[in-house]
């Protein structure tokens, strides 16, 4: 008897040693809530329940902690309470994509411990949960199980229906959270903006408990038609992590687009075109316009590739950016997903009418006074409307001058395919008004800014869009043959002079070689 | 003199040279935390080649040191081995630095500005002029007649701040709100000494009131983010935001008193 229950404690230890590597402090309530009260109240409320100042402009809004919705925990799905540590992580590595930030930088480790205790008050969770995630044996990525993986992923639309064939979440349905805030369902290519991480351990944990508060289901759940055994949901997590395998990251060092020259050849007039392929990606991220005229707090769109192409006439950019919904005002499908009321999709691109001679520029913000800006603004057209480009110079938000797109050579053309956008924008690299327009130049670095709009998202029209501030583009000279001439030129020169004067080392070296002798 | 064990002089320049070299790298990436322009660096390195060739050049024997193990190599027939590969690196290396040379350059331009601009002496700002000399924030005096008014002000403050600063600035004041790594300059780090605590009052609040198209050209304005906070807060707003930074941070403005 002794001895089995010897054996049930140690069995015992060794699981909590196994689903806690870090042990839990206990956190002292009152202190929890002094530091909350300083650092918390200003978004989740005095009351937890998430009706802080900033509620009204943050998606997703705080967390309502009277709700008891822990989005990221590792206990099973029908234990609502989180382990503390669940907590812990949380409030230390704070929610990527969200305006949760981490507290480690400005809180020590007894501060956070403290303030789990606290948080948990709200919604009176006060015994230890009891289920935890499953983890059987995990699974090593491997192409075979990748291959799996994407199976389950796709079998009967089990994560399709609302990710999207290709993961980047591409709707087909209008998703919601527990209060009634418009949920995004996460682009699964896009790993930093997962509020756990891509881990597949991360992922097979969130798959295994759903993410509470939101649509996103359990599929450990029996009860689920689309319940998956622990061995499938370890596919399906490698599957996923597999996906974040992408050219389009974000490289906060690359500031400039570099446009290749396409010697003699015809520029590619449609983002199809397979030369684009050849062309080196820049990503960039699209923050939301907060900061002139109506502005605008809940963003979708989140970041925004472009790519360019020259020849000796004209000058073609491909922009790409990730867009759940492709937003056609007057069609049935694209209305129910959307917010009310539908506006088209849209990007721009913002060029200085003038190429700074020094530092200059004109204010990234749609230009000043004294130096205007030309923007080429693409939008998706409607149901009974085809897709549009007009031509914009402007001297800040208030002075608007519309111009003749088709006069300057302006033209574009887009397709969307399984949540992406793709537009290309070809104008003439001079034009007949050197006043009004940039005239491109080779070798010069060119500022550029760009803008978008997610039409179905809170109706983004107008000041209300994502954007950049200012980057570069650079019409990359091709140096022909001369660097590789010169290269050898000099290599030459370098190889003849030596040889020379090793010769005449030679030469005299009888003489040298006695003076050495007599010196040595 | 103990001539033998000696490092050979032409191996010391070498190592003296790298030293400089590295101690440049150090102190501007890791110690000052930013990456030095390439050309920049091409620069000092130029002068700091110069200046040691001619410290070890100085005298004739030390020139002599210096050049003897290169002249050495070329006329002595016994090295003729490491000389046949000496003659093919150099060249080969010539070559290479010609061709990278040549190559154009795809790096972004270095754009240098000022941060903490000098203020002007007085700013236009709600379409009156105020004397940066003489302004002050006209709730900082409850901070001592009536500590419970100045809490309620702080909190104002904190309240404006999250609904309109802390996407940019941060929920921790820190400089790294949600969008931050999408502007470029980066938000201010209001925790960090060298960033409210060096300013008085009056300062932080032209810079609220008047944003990022408000500074002077040496502090390139067409880049700055920071919006013109008087189109959409008012003065008494700006002045309770101001407290909030203060008093989340634990610091204190600087103030003319103390000077
Ligand atoms: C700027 C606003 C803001 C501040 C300040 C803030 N939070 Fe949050 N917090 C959020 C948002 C927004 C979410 C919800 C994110 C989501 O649902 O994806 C959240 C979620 C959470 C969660 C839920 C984690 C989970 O697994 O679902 C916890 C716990 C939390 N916050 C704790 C804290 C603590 C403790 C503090 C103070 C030290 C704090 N927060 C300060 C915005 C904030
Ligand atoms: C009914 C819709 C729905 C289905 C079906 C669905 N998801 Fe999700 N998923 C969501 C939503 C919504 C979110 C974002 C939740 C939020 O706002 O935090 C999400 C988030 C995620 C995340 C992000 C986790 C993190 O750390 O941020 C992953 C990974 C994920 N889902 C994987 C899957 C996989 C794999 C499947 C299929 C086995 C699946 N989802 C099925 C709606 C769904
Ligand atoms: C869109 C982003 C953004 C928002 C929103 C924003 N700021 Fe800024 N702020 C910046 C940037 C960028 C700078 C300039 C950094 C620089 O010039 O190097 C800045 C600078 C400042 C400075 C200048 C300090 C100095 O030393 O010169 C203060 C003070 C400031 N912000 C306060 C605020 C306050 C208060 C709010 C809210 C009312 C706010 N900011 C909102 C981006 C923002």
């Amino acid at each position: 008897m002794r001895q089995i229950n010897l054996l049930k404690l140690l069995v015992i230890a060794a699981s909590l040693l196994i689903v806690s590597p870090t042990f839990a402090k206990p956190g002292d309530v009152d202190r929890g809530k002094g530091i909350y009260d300083k650092r918390c109240t200003w978004c989740h409320g005095d009351e937890g329940d998430g009706t802080g100042a900033a509620e009204e402009r943050l998606n997703p809004p705080p967390r309502d902690f009277t709700s008891g919705n822990y989005k990221i925990k590792t206990t099973a799905f029908d234990e609502m309470i989180p382990n503390d540590e669940d907590v812990f992580r949380m409030i230390r590595d704070g929610m990527p994509g969200t305006a949760m930030p981490g507290w480690s930088s400005l809180l020590s480790e007894q501060d956070m411990w403290d303030l789990v205790a606290y948080v948990k008050v709200f919604a009176e969770f006060e015994e230890a949960p009891e289920q935890q995630v499953d983890y059987g044996t995990p699974v090593a990525s491997s192409p075979e199980s990748i291959a799996q993986g994407k199976e389950l992923f796709e079998d009967g639309d089990r994560c399709v229906e609302c990710h999207g064939k290709t993961g980047k979440g591409s709707a087909i349905k209008r998703l919601k959270g527990d209060v009634s805030e418009r949920t995004w369902p996460r682009n699964l290519t896009k790993p930093w903006t997962f509020r756990g991480s891509n881990d597949p351990k991360d992922i097979f944990t969130r798959i295994s408990t759903g993410i509470a508060g939101t649509e996103m289901p359990s599929f450990a759940d029996p009860k689920s038609k689309k319940m998956l055994s622990i061995k499938e949901r370890w596919h399906v997590a490698n599957y996923v992590a597999s996906l974040a395998k992408t050219q389009k990251v974000v490289n906060a060092e690359n500031t400039v687009i570099k446009a290749d020259m396409l010697e003699g050849d015809l520029l590619p007039d449609s983002p199809d075109d397979e030369r684009w392929e050849q062309t080196i990606p820049t990503t960039f991220l699209l923050v939301p316009q907060i900061i002139g005229e109506e502005r605008f707090f809940k963003p979708s769109n989140d970041t925004i590739t472009v790519r360019a192409l020259y020849n000796d006439k004209a000058i073609a950019m491909l922009m790409e950016w990730d867009d759940r919904t492709k937003s056609i005002p007057g069609d049935e499908r694209a209305e129910k997903i959307a917010d009310k009321p539908i506006q088209e999709d849209g990007v721009a691109v913002q060029l200085p009418v003038e190429i700074p001679k020094k530092m200059q520029k004109p204010y990234f913000g749609m230009g000043d006074a004294s130096r205007p800006v030309n923007i080429w603004h693409w939008k998706s057209g409607t149901k009974d409307t085809a897709e549009t480009v007009a031509m914009i110079n402007s001297r800040g938000f208030q002075d608007i001058e519309a111009r003749d797109a088709a006069e300057v050579g302006l033209q574009a053309k887009g397709s969307y395919k399984d949540g992406t956008w793709r537009v290309v924008m070809v104008r003439p690299l001079t034009t007949a008004d050197p006043e009004n327009d940039l005239q491109f130049v080779e070798g010069r670095f060119i500022p550029v800014a760009f803008a978008a709009w997610d039409g179905s998202n809170n109706s983004e029209k107008g000041s209300r869009h994502t954007m950049t501030t200012w980057y570069w583009l650079l019409l990359k000279p091709s140096t022909g043959a001369m660097p590789i001439i010169m290269a050898l030129v000099i290599a030459g020169l370098f190889a003849g002079a030596l040889l020379w004067w090793a010769r005449s080392a030679a030469g005299g070296r009888k003489p040298q070689a006695d003076s050495k002798e007599g010196t040595a | 003199m103990t001539k033998k064990r000696r490092i050979p002089r032409l191996l010391q320049l070498v190592l003296v040279v790298l030293g400089i070299y590295l101690g440049f790298v150090l102190t501007f990436d890791v110690i000052l935390g930013q990456v030095i322009p390439k050309s920049l660096l091409t620069m000092y390195m130029f002068f700091v080649i110069a200046g040691v060739l001619m410290v070890f050049t100085f005298t004739e024997e030390s020139a002599q040191e210096l050049i003897g193990p290169i002249k050495a190599l070329v006329e002595d027939p016994s090295k003729k081995m490491v000389r046949n590969v000496v003659f093919v690196i150099v060249p080969l290396l010539a070559g290479v630095y010609t061709y990278a040379s040549l190559m154009p350059s795809f790096e972004a331009p270095v754009e240098l500005r000022t941060i903490h601009p000098a203020p002007p002496s007085s700013v236009k700002a709600f379409g009156k002029r105020f004397d940066l000399a003489t302004l002050e924030n006209p709730y900082r005096k409850f901070e001592k007649e009536d500590p419970d008014k100045f809490h309620k002000l702080v909190k104002q403050g904190g309240e404006i701040y999250i609904q309109n600063c802390q996407y940019c600035h941060g929920d921790r004041l820190d400089g790294k709100g949600p969008y931050a790594a999408g502007l470029n300059p980066t938000p201010l780090n209001f925790q960090d000494v060298g960033t409210i605590a060096q300013l008085q009052e009056s300062f932080v609040f032209w810079r609220i009131a008047t944003g990022g198209p408000g500074l002077p050209a040496e502090a390139a304005p067409w880049i700055s983010s920071m919006p013109i906070w008087q189109d959409f807060l008012s003065e008494d707003e700006i002045w309770k935001v101001i407290l909030f930074l203060y008093e989340y941070t634990g610091r204190q403005p600087r103030s003319w008193e103390h000077e």
